[in-house]
């Protein structure tokens, strides 16, 4: 910066000097402890605004809790679902509830503050500062909602679990977490995508918001009540199935009516990750074109 | 103002909406596009559900498919997005644009009701449009009898009313709260919820029917579509319309009250 002191921009280089030549280990506990630091501003900065913080809070309580009343209401209007048991239907919509309420609070700046922040221009400043582009938009808010999202998802799970058919061994507990966070990196590589199709065509807000509804609405029920070729849709289309659907078939035995081998049902927490890598590679490709908005 | 120069000037603000979208071909295709799979998906999954059964909460297979694809083309007279063209209040109040609202020759009330005007006529449209192609495809059946027809005609425009006035809350909430986002996903949530959007409320549980007779939300959109299917009789339509107007006046009541508050609570930000 051209107005900048030379001393000061002299101590500046020093202390980048400093940081490269710690030992990894230490440059991530630093980034790490920087993160926590931005995280608790933009928690003071929201509750700033009181009415509008508990509003969002209750914003992620009522939308978890109206799925939960439809699913509860169809179930029991209509009993066997696709062959499912009703605890097991529970299970899938619990299990891309709680993917979806850590998806919120991990990763759920993309996509939609990613168009605000595009059309604000303020991602083109995002590209000037020592932080990966993609962790600033993360740390860019507080996920207030994710609070409520959380609470009625972990309330969900724990209710489904009982009411499921499977019998929770040691190996089943461990393949749910892995399910969940599965479901998780699903709904985050979608999103990702999502932001970096955005930074290229400005009508991806528009179809963003569809995505996520098809995702609420479809990812809580057996896929198989659905036409073949729709569920394979929501299956290789759009990975709708690998966030609940697959992998709690694959804990209440109906690996077999999936629609897919069986080994990718199992695989689907692996297939999450793998998603959700290919989004970020996708993320940086975009991010090197970006041309910015505004001028 | 004179009247000859009060329309043109209403007539400007109402197509606002209208000539922005249609001055965008690829979100008239995307709307086109998400129309369509949403009416097919929820046809798919409602027609799974009655697989094994025919009648359900009292409505049958057709019943029940009608009410949920009027429900979803409803939906789109509902909901436009301001957002994309920075028209809403809050992005307003947070860039301190809120300020040309009482700079123009148009009350900020009567542009608040024009611009929707416009929005719900332009979301008209697509509705009927979509009902049409329903209609041809056979998705949709036609109304339970011809006095069905006129009392959802007049429940809907009343439903209509009052679900402008329930978003005219939330925005005038802004003016308080200077942020209103989670005031109107909340609100959404429960109008998707309460008024049968997801689901007919008729196959919910009885305390929670009893819980949405005390709300106006489900007189927006429940009452009207279950006039049209029969789930209501033609002739109680007369008791439905009756809450519906009793609605829109303590509504309508309340936010003229707010209004007139308003520009004592404006605060203009930025610059």
């Amino acid at each position: 910066m051209a107005s900048q002191p030379a001393a000061t921009s002299i101590e500046h280089a020093k202390r980048v000097d400093r940081l490269l030549g710690q030992p990894p280990w230490r440059r991530f506990l630093r980034a790490w402890w920087l993160g926590l630091r931005i995280v608790k501003v933009t928690l003071r900065s929201q509750a700033e605004y009181r009415g509008e913080f508990i509003t969002t809070i209750l914003t992620g309580i009522v939308w978890q809790s109206s799925i939960i009343v439809f699913a509860t209401v169809i179930l029991t209007r209509f009993s066997g679902m696709g062959h499912w048991r009703s605890g097991d239907v529970l299970l899938i919509a619990a299990v891309r509830m709680l993917g979806h309420g850590l998806y919120v609070l991990a990763f759920g700046r993309v996509p939609f503050d990613v168009f605000n922040l595009i059309q604000e221009g303020s991602m083109t400043g995002f590209l000037l500062r020592p932080m990966p582009v993609y962790r600033q938009v993360q740390l860019s808010k507080f996920p207030t909602n994710a609070i409520g999202d959380l609470a009625v998802a972990i309330f969900l799970l724990i209710a489904a679990m009982t009411r499921s058919t499977v019998h929770w061994t040691l190996p089943n507990i461990a393949y749910l977490i892995c399910a969940v966070l599965g479901g998780m990196f699903v709904i985050s590589a979608i999103s990702t995508a999502l932001s970096s199709a955005a930074m290229h065509y400005p009508a991806t807000g528009y179809w963003s918001s569809w995505t996520h509804e098809l995702i609420e609405t479809f990812g809580a029920y057996p896929l198989s009540i659905l036409p073949r070729a729709v569920g394979g849709l929501l299956t290789f289309g759009l990975p709708l199935a690998f966030i609940s659907y697959l992998p709690v078939g694959v804990l209440a035995g109906h690996s077999h009516q999936l629609g897919v081998p069986k080994w990718l049902a199992v695989a689907s927490p692996l297939v999450g990750l793998l998603l959700f890598v290919a989004s970020r590679l996708q993320w940086n490709r975009s991010l090197r074109r970006f041309a910015g908005v505004n001028g | 103002m004179t009247a000859t120069s009060a329309w043109p000037r209403a007539w400007r603000v109402a197509r606002i909406t209208p000539l922005g979208e249609l001055s965008t071909p690829p979100r008239l295709t995307a709307t086109a596009i998400r129309l369509a799979v949403q009416i097919f998906l929820r046809v798919a999954l409602w027609r799974g559900l009655y697989a094994t059964t025919t009648t359900s909460a009292g409505l049958s297979r057709s019943q029940t498919v009608t009410f949920v694809v009027l429900a979803t083309l409803s939906a789109r007279v509902r909901v436009m997005d301001r957002y994309v063209g920075r028209d809403a209040v809050v992005q307003h109040l947070q860039f301190g644009t809120i300020a040309y609202w009482y700079l123009r020759p148009i009350e900020a009330r009567k542009y608040h009701a024009i611009r929707a005007l416009g929005d719900q006529l332009y979301g008209l449209g697509w509705m009927i449009v979509g009902y049409v192609i329903c209609r041809l495809v056979g998705v949709l059946d036609g109304p339970a009898s011809p006095t069905a027809a006129v009392a959802f005609g007049a429940s809907a425009l009343a439903g209509q009313l009052v679900f402008y006035r329930i978003s005219l809350l939330t925005d005038l909430a802004c003016f308080w709260t200077l942020r209103n986002n989670g005031a109107v996903m909340v609100v959404n949530m429960a109008q998707n919820l309460l008024a049968g959007i997801y689901a007919p409320l008729w196959f919910f549980p009885q305390w929670f029917r009893t819980m949405a007779a005390i709300l106006p939300f489900q007189y927006t959109l429940n009452s009207p579509l279950s006039l049209y299917i029969g789930r209501i009789p033609a002739a109680d339509g007369l008791r439905v319309i009756g809450v519906q107007l009793g609605w829109l006046a303590g509504l309508t009541i309340l936010t003229r009250w707010l209004w007139t508050r308003v520009p004592a609570r404006l605060t203009v930000q930025g610059g």
